[in-house]
């Protein structure tokens, strides 16, 4: 089922939660509404779900106007990210709900009810916990049994709020992966909101990048990450490192310098920022050409996979992060105090 | 090399130095809290027993049989079955509303609620008699259809009402509020209706809570003295309940009689702390 959002607005109060949202999202893809604290993802979420009101604008799910039903009657799957089980229920009891609370005339009778229950407990791995309490698993379990609940009433959108939030960094991982296997098998349309981008770039099909009650960016999630459109998107979505510098009418194309400016870059030494990933920096200890900016080293960080040195940048008076590579680092020897050369590789320009 | 020996000479249970007041201390203040509990507590319950047994079972048995006991029993219960599922209701109904929904007016309701527990139980009583009384505000109307409220059971019921308002509500609330709105909110996407949900959802969790309310608002109820004292109007056999009748026979100097009636309550007290106990173990259990 694919769903439109069209001209989305929410206040609470004098907060401006969603600002003119317009979205449209395929039917059977993964999506991921990707943000900062309180851009507003969330808020997005539970409009669709029915779960809050917008003050304007309209939901459509297959291109019907929903926005006045009730939550009850849009056929969604709501996943919550402290999986809100029925404590005094037990797993089979939290599953089949769903099915129970049925009209007497479409309730399916305890046998179909029982099946189905147990299907979805082996789908999720745990039908040996059926008569277990949410109180009895661990984070990981609950919220796999919320995700069977809420798969139980067939829904056609799934939509997940920040589901792994309460879990550990392990847990997550698997979780994560889990997600994605378990949305390949059964192809519903599905929504997750999440601050972390690493999920996000992950897990998802779509990624829709939300900021202040806006949507930023919406791409694949290599687009995204490789092509931002916006220096909110930059900066979110991986490290960043600033260049900053002044437009020069000729630009002579820079040997292996991969440059991206905006359209309407504006007159001649207007000032511009160039945004650089810490790994698309060489360093070197003779200047090269123009992209050559001379700098100090500060701090050489030896541990891990890669080896982050920190460069004071003498004439924009900005610090850099680089990443290199531990053989280039090892071949290069920098000390603290040196003085180097940085030479950014790949710039996003945009105008400050 | 020789493995490192721990010695365990001098030292012994493990005890968190910087957290655990020395031993004389911690005596003291139980031996105080003992005290007190003795004080006010143990011994002037002993001494209800003890008087009201002091003439023989036979004259306490008699005391309770009296017709006029009997009718004062009668209507204390009454006054409790009236009012406890009065408040029942109105108590989830509030603390849903509160816990669950924002709406104008919420911070007035809430102070609403805690009005009974501040005011006086004599003014409580005194509200109803400047309302309904004779010279009261609807005292000639009602006069000319011939209801009778203060001075009659109408109006014990009312002040009853009126000063156990507060017990199940204020259970509820934190409660409720604790417990947050996202299991509802889950059962309300899964299909369920707005009722189903109450029942299925809210209410089991809950349970525990609610009986507590209960239990404390059925003490006050049975136990209440100022504010039904004020409206009753004392007719032996007919608007005393059961603490204003223990006031009478005090009052005639038959304690006896006096302190066998106000061992009922006394009972009532002591089965009241009894579930109160059993539903708080069960309260912690489930956390």
């Amino acid at each position: 089922m694919s769903i439109e959002i069209v001209n989305i607005s929410k206040l609470f109060g004098s907060f401006k939660a969603l600002k003119d949202v317009n979205l449209m999202i395929p039917s059977g893809e993964l999506v991921a509404l990707l943000g900062p604290s309180g851009c507003g993802k969330t808020t997005l979420l539970r409009i669709i779900a029915g779960l809050e009101s917008p003050d304007s604008g309209s939901i459509l799910f297959n291109g019907e106007e929903a926005t006045q039903r009730h939550v009850g009657e849009r056929k969604i799957g709501f996943v919550f990210q402290h999986y809100a089980l029925f404590r005094h229920m037990t797993v089979f009891e939290n599953v089949a709900f769903g099915l129970r609370v049925k009209e007497r005339k479409i309730r399916p009778n305890k046998e179909q009810i029982k099946s189905k229950v147990f299907e979805l407990l082996r789908l999720i791995q745990l039908d040996h916990l059926s008569e277990k309490y949410p109180a009895q698993l661990s984070g990981g379990q609950r919220q796999r049994v919320a995700l069977a609940r809420a798969l139980a009433v067939e829904p056609q959108v799934l939509l997940l709020d920040e589901p792994f939030g309460a879990l550990d960094a392990k847990v997550r991982l698997e979780l994560r992966r889990w997600l994605r296997r378990l949305h390949d098998e059964i192809q519903v349309t599905s929504i997750f909101v999440t601050h972390d981008q690493e999920e996000a770039l992950e897990v998802s099909d779509l990624v829709v990048v939300m900021n202040e009650g806006k949507v930023e960016q919406i791409g694949t999630p290599e687009e995204v990450y490789n092509h931002p459109a916006t220096p909110f998107t930059f900066d979110f979505l991986g490290n960043v490192n600033l260049f900053r510098g002044r437009v020069h009418k000729e630009l002579e194309p820079l040997r292996d310098v991969e440059l991206v400016m905006p359209k309407n870059i504006g007159a001649s030494d207007a000032p511009v920022v160039g945004y650089v990933r810490s790994h698309d920096i060489e360093v070197g200890r003779e200047p090269i050409d123009n992209a050559s900016y001379k700098a100090e080293v500060l701090h050489v960080h030896a541990i891990g996979p890669v080896v982050k040195v920190e460069l004071f940048l003498c004439e924009t008076k900005e610090t850099v992060e680089v990443e290199l590579s531990r053989t280039v680092s090892r071949k290069l020897a920098l000390q603290k105090g040196e003085t180097v050369f940085a030479r950014p590789r790949k710039l996003r320009v945009f105008s400050p | 090399m020789q493995p490192a020996r721990i010695s365990t000479k001098g030292s012994q249970r493990p005890h968190k130095a910087g957290m655990d007041e020395p031993r004389a201390v911690r005596w003291l203040m139980i031996g105080v809290a003992l005290l007190f509990l003795g004080l006010f507590l143990l011994i002037p319950l002993a001494a209800v027993f003890s008087q009201a047994l002091e003439k023989g079972l036979s004259v306490y048995l008699a005391a309770i049989r009296e017709p006029d006991a009997i009718s004062a029993i009668q209507l204390t219960v009454v006054a409790a079955a009236v009012s406890v599922p009065l408040n029942m209701y109105f108590g989830i109904m509030a603390a849903w509303a509160i816990a669950k929904f924002e709406f104008p007016g919420k911070s007035l309701l809430i102070t609403m609620i805690d009005l009974p527990f501040t005011v006086s139980p004599i003014i409580s009583g005194m509200v109803y008699v400047l309302i309904f009384g004779l010279q009261g505000w609807f005292g000639s109307w009602l006069n000319d259809h011939d209801i009778k409220i203060i001075f009659a059971v109408p109006g014990i019921i009312l002040a009853t009402v009126f000063v156990t308002f507060p017990f199940v509500a204020r259970e509820l609330i934190p409660l409720m509020e604790s417990q947050g709105r996202e299991e509802e909110e889950a059962a309300l996407t899964l299909g369920a209706s707005g009722l189903k949900t109450f029942f299925l959802v809210t209410l089991p969790n809950i349970k525990w809570g609610l009986l507590y309310g209960v239990i404390l608002c059925n003490a006050r109820a049975m136990g209440e003295f100022g504010a039904v004292s004020v409206v009753s109007g004392h007719i032996r056999g007919s608007t005393n309940t059961i603490p204003l009748h223990v006031e009478i026979l005090y009052n005639e100097y038959n304690f006896a009689a006096a302190f066998a009636v106000a061992s009922l309550l006394a009972m009532l007290a002591l089965v009241t702390l009894a579930i109160k106990s059993l539903v708080e173990w069960k309260m912690r259990e489930e956390v």
